[in-house]
C-alpha cells in the first residue's frame, strides 16, 4: 500500500512525500519533488560567460545571489581570475544580506507558526504583530543588502565576473553599519524563541560544509581534510522525483546552517560564539531540527558580520574598480553556501569564453537523502498512532527543518 | 464594514519569485488585506485552498500536467486572473531551451524517459485567457500592489506602454548603449522596472519581454551588430525571456 500525502505547505517550491506500507509495517518513505524541470545547465550552454551568472540568478529567487556569486567564482577560475579584497568583502556582504532575508523568511513566516500553533504568518499576525514585524524588518534589511550589492532585491544583475556592475556608496555603507548594530537585539530574541524547538528527524552522522565560512576554496567534512565534490559526492537520479539525490562517500549527510556552525565555529563572530557555545550540546546531537535553531545563532553572525565588513570597507576607502577577465579555455567551480547549505557551480569554458560544460548541485539535492531518513524515523513513530492529518503535520515540520529549496533542486545535469 | 475580495495564489513551476514577493510588499501586504481576504496560498499558508475566488494570481509556467491542472482549475474559479511575472506571461529563461522535452529529460536525468509526466515549458497565457499580465523577472512590485488596489477600487489597472528607455531619461541614467556599447535591450523592452539593470550600470537584459505595438527588433539587432556583437548571441538574448524574433 502506498499513502500519498498532499503536497508540502510553506516551504518553497513543490514538493510531497509518500509513504510505503506492506503489512502494516512502515517500509519506506520517498520525498517526490513534483515541480517541473527547469533545465538550467542546458540553458548555459554555449552561452557566453558574461550572460551567464545573471541566468543562473534565475534558479532561486530566495538564493539568487548566492547562485550569482558561485556561477562568478566558478568562472573566474576557468579564466584563472583573481579578485581583490574588496570585492571579496562586498560579495561576502551580499551573502550575508542573502542569509539574513531568507533565515528571516524561514524562520518567523514558515517556521514560527508552528511554534505558535497557526496555519500562517498573516494569521499569526492578530496575535503576535510584533514578531512578524520583527521579522519582516530583518528580511527587510537583508533584502536591501541584496538590492545593494546585487542591483535588485530579487534577480539582480550587478554581480559580475571581475566585480560589479555599480559599488555601494560612503552613505550605503554607514546605513548597513547603522542598520546591522540596531538589529541585532530582534536576532537575539529569535535565538531564544527558536532554543524551545525539540528533537525531530533524523541525526546526521556527516557534515558538509565550504572550507570559508560563506564560500571556499573546496568543501570539509566532520574530518576538517579539504576535497573536491568529485571526490566524495556522488548524485544519482530518482524515478520518482525531478531533484536529484546527493551521498557522501555513501552515505546521507547533512548540509546547512547546523553544519556550518557544527564545522567552522571557529569562525564565528564574538556574539554568535558565545550563543553557539551555549546552545553547543544540544547542536552536537545533529538532530535535523536543530538547524531552525542554527539559523537562529546565523542571523546574530550575519549582523554583526554585516557591520565589520562595512566598517573595514568605510575605513579603507571604497576603490571601485574591476579586474580585466579575459576568457579562454579552462575549468572551474564555485563553492558558496546558500542560506540552506553547500552550493556548487561546476563550468568548463572554450577559447571565446562560452560555457561546454556546466553542472550545478544544490543544497536541497545534497539533502534530499538525508530529507527521506528523517521522514522514515518520523512516519515509523507516528504511523498508527495518529489520524493522517496530524501525521502530515509533523512531517511538514520535519521537511520544513532543512529550509528545502525546491526550486533550485529540479535543474541537475549529467553530461 | 465592505466585504473582502478572495485572492487565492496559485504556482506552477518556476523560482518561486513571483510568489514570494506578493509577501515581502511588507507593510503594503497589510494595506492590501484590507481589501482582499487571502485564501490558498501554499508557499505562505497551510490553509487548504476550495472554492471561488474574486481575484486569482497564477505565477510561474506551464510544465508538467500537475502545472496545466492546476491551471485551469485556477482560471474557472477565479472572476479575475492575473498571470504574473514573466514565466507565466512569455515564458522566462526555462522556456527558452528549445531541445523536445524527451531530449531535454533524457540529457539531464538519464534513460528513464518522461515519468513524471512533465511538459515543454511554457507560459500560462498559452493555455489560459487572462485578464491582466503583469511582466517582470521579477515584476515590480509597486506595480501589483497599485494593480490590486485599482481592481479593488473597481478601476482597471494601468498597463505601461513604454519602453525601458523612458525610465531611463527620467531618472538621468547614461545610455550604456549609445555611451558604453554595452548590449543593452531597453529600447525593444517593455518598461515598469524602472530601469533596474541600467541603475547598476549594466544593459538591460529583456526580463519584462518585448514592447507590444511597434516595437523594432530588427533595428535593435542591426544596431549590436554595428556595435560588434556576434549574431549568434543577439539572438539568444532576444530568445532568453521572451521568444523575440529579430
Amino acid at each position: 500500500m502506498i499513502i500519498e500525502l498532499h503536497e508540502f505547505t510553506r516551504v518553497e517550491g513543490n514538493g510531497r512525500a509518500e509513504i510505503v506500507v506492506e503489512d502494516g509495517e512502515v517500509k519506506d518513505v520517498r520525498l517526490k519533488i513534483v515541480e517541473g524541470p527547469r533545465f538550467f545547465e542546458l540553458l548555459t550552454l554555449g552561452r557566453h560567460y558574461y550572460d551567464v551568472p545573471d541566468l543562473e540568478a534565475r534558479i532561486c529567487a530566495i538564493c539568487y545571489l548566492a547562485h550569482s556569486v558561485a556561477s562568478v567564482m566558478g568562472i573566474e577560475r576557468a579564466f584563472g581570475v583573481e579578485v581583490p579584497e574588496e570585492i571579496k568583502l562586498l560579495r561576502e556582504l551580499g551573502l550575508i544580506g542573502e542569509l539574513l532575508e531568507s533565515h528571516a523568511l524561514h524562520l518567523y513566516l514558515l517556521v514560527a507558526p508552528d511554534v505558535l500553533g497557526y496555519s500562517d504568518a498573516i494569521r499569526m499576525a492578530t496575535k503576535h504583530g510584533e514578531l512578524v514585524k520583527e521579522g519582516l524588518a530583518l528580511k527587510a534589511f537583508g533584502n536591501r543588502i541584496r538590492e545593494l550589492i546585487g542591483g535588485r532585491e530579487i534577480h539582480g544583475i550587478n554581480v559580475k565576473p571581475g566585480g560589479f556592475g555599480r559599488y555601494p556608496t560612503v552613505e550605503e555603507l554607514e546605513e548597513v553599519e547603522r542598520q546591522s548594530e540596531a538589529l541585532l537585539k530582534l536576532a537575539k530574541r529569535a535565538v531564544r524563541l527558536f532554543a524551545g524547538l525539540g528533537p525531530y528527524g533524523e541525526r546526521a552522522k556527516h557534515f558538509v560544509a565550504t572550507d570559508g565560512y560563506l564560500w571556499g576554496e573546496r568543501l570539509i567534512s566532520e574530518g576538517g581534510e579539504p576535497f573536491h565534490y568529485t571526490e566524495r559526492i556522488e548524485e544519482r537520479s530518482l524515478v520518482y522525483s525531478f531533484a536529484k539525490q546527493g551521498k557522501y562517500n555513501g552515505e546521507s549527510f547533512l548540509v546547512g546552517a547546523l553544519p556550518r556552525l557544527l564545522l567552522k565555529a571557529k569562525m564565528l563572530t564574538p556574539e554568535a560564539k558565545r550563543l553557539f557555545e551555549e546552545q553547543r550540546e544540544r547542536l552536537e546531537t545533529g538532530y535535523v531540527s536543530y538547524n531552525n535553531l542554527a539559523q537562529a545563532i546565523e542571523l546574530v553572525y550575519s549582523l554583526e558580520r554585516a557591520g565589520e565588513i562595512a566598517k573595514t570597507l568605510l575605513d579603507r576607502g571604497i576603490n571601485g574598480e574591476n579586474v580585466p577577465v579575459e576568457p579562454g579555455e579552462g575549468e572551474g567551480i564555485g563553492y558558496v553556501e546558500a542560506p540552506r547549505g553547500v552550493l556548487i557551480h561546476h563550468y568548463r569554458t572554450d577559447s571565446e569564453g562560452k560555457i561546454v560544460y556546466s553542472n550545478i548541485i544544490t543544497p536541497t539535492a545534497l539533502n534530499h537523502a538525508m530529507m527521506e531518513a528523517s521522514l522514515l524515523k518520523e512516519v515509523r513513530a507516528l504511523y498508527g498512532e495518529v489520524g493522517e492529518g496530524e501525521m502530515v503535520k509533523k512531517l511538514e515540520e520535519t521537511v520544513r527543518a532543512f529550509d528545502p529549496c525546491i526550486s533550485c533542486s529540479v535543474h541537475l545535469v549529467k553530461l | 464594514m465592505m466585504e473582502k475580495l478572495k485572492l487565492g495564489v496559485f504556482e506552477l513551476t518556476g523560482c518561486g519569485g513571483c510568489a514570494l514577493n506578493v509577501l515581502f510588499l511588507y507593510e503594503r501586504l497589510f494595506d492590501l488585506l484590507e481589501f482582499y481576504e487571502m485564501g490558498e496560498f501554499h508557499m505562505a499558508s497551510s490553509a487548504q485552498g476550495g472554492g471561488h475566488y474574486d481575484v486569482g494570481i497564477v505565477t510561474g509556467t506551464v510544465s508538467t500536467h500537475r502545472d496545466l491542472e492546476l491551471l485551469k482549475n485556477a482560471r474557472n474559479r477565479s472572476d479575475y486572473l492575473i498571470a504574473l511575472g514573466t514565466c507565466a506571461t512569455h515564458g522566462s529563461v526555462q522556456a527558452s531551451v528549445e531541445l523536445p522535452i524527451r531530449e531535454k529529460l533524457k540529457a539531464v536525468y538519464g534513460d528513464e524517459g518522461n515519468p513524471m509526466k512533465a511538459l515543454d515549458s511554457k507560459p500560462a497565457v498559452e493555455y489560459v485567457a487572462v485578464d491582466l499580465a503583469i511582466p517582470g523577472c521579477p515584476y515590480d512590485k509597486e506595480e501589483l500592489y497599485q494593480a490590486l488596489m485599482n481592481i479593488a477600487r473597481g478601476a482597471d489597472p494601468v498597463r505601461p506602454d513604454y519602453p525601458v528607455c523612458v525610465e531611463c531619461k527620467l531618472n538621468e541614467y547614461e545610455c550604456v548603449l549609445v555611451k558604453r556599447n554595452l548590449p543593452c535591450l531597453g529600447p525593444i523592452t517593455l518598461g515598469g522596472c524602472n530601469a533596474a539593470c541600467v541603475r547598476s550600470g549594466l544593459g538591460c537584459i529583456g526580463c519584462r519581454g518585448p514592447l507590444p505595438g511597434e516595437v523594432n527588433p530588427a533595428g535593435e539587432y542591426e544596431i549590436l551588430r554595428g556595435l560588434g556583437y556576434n549574431g549568434d548571441y543577439i539572438v539568444r538574448k532576444f530568445k532568453t525571456f521572451a521568444r523575440w524574433e529579430p
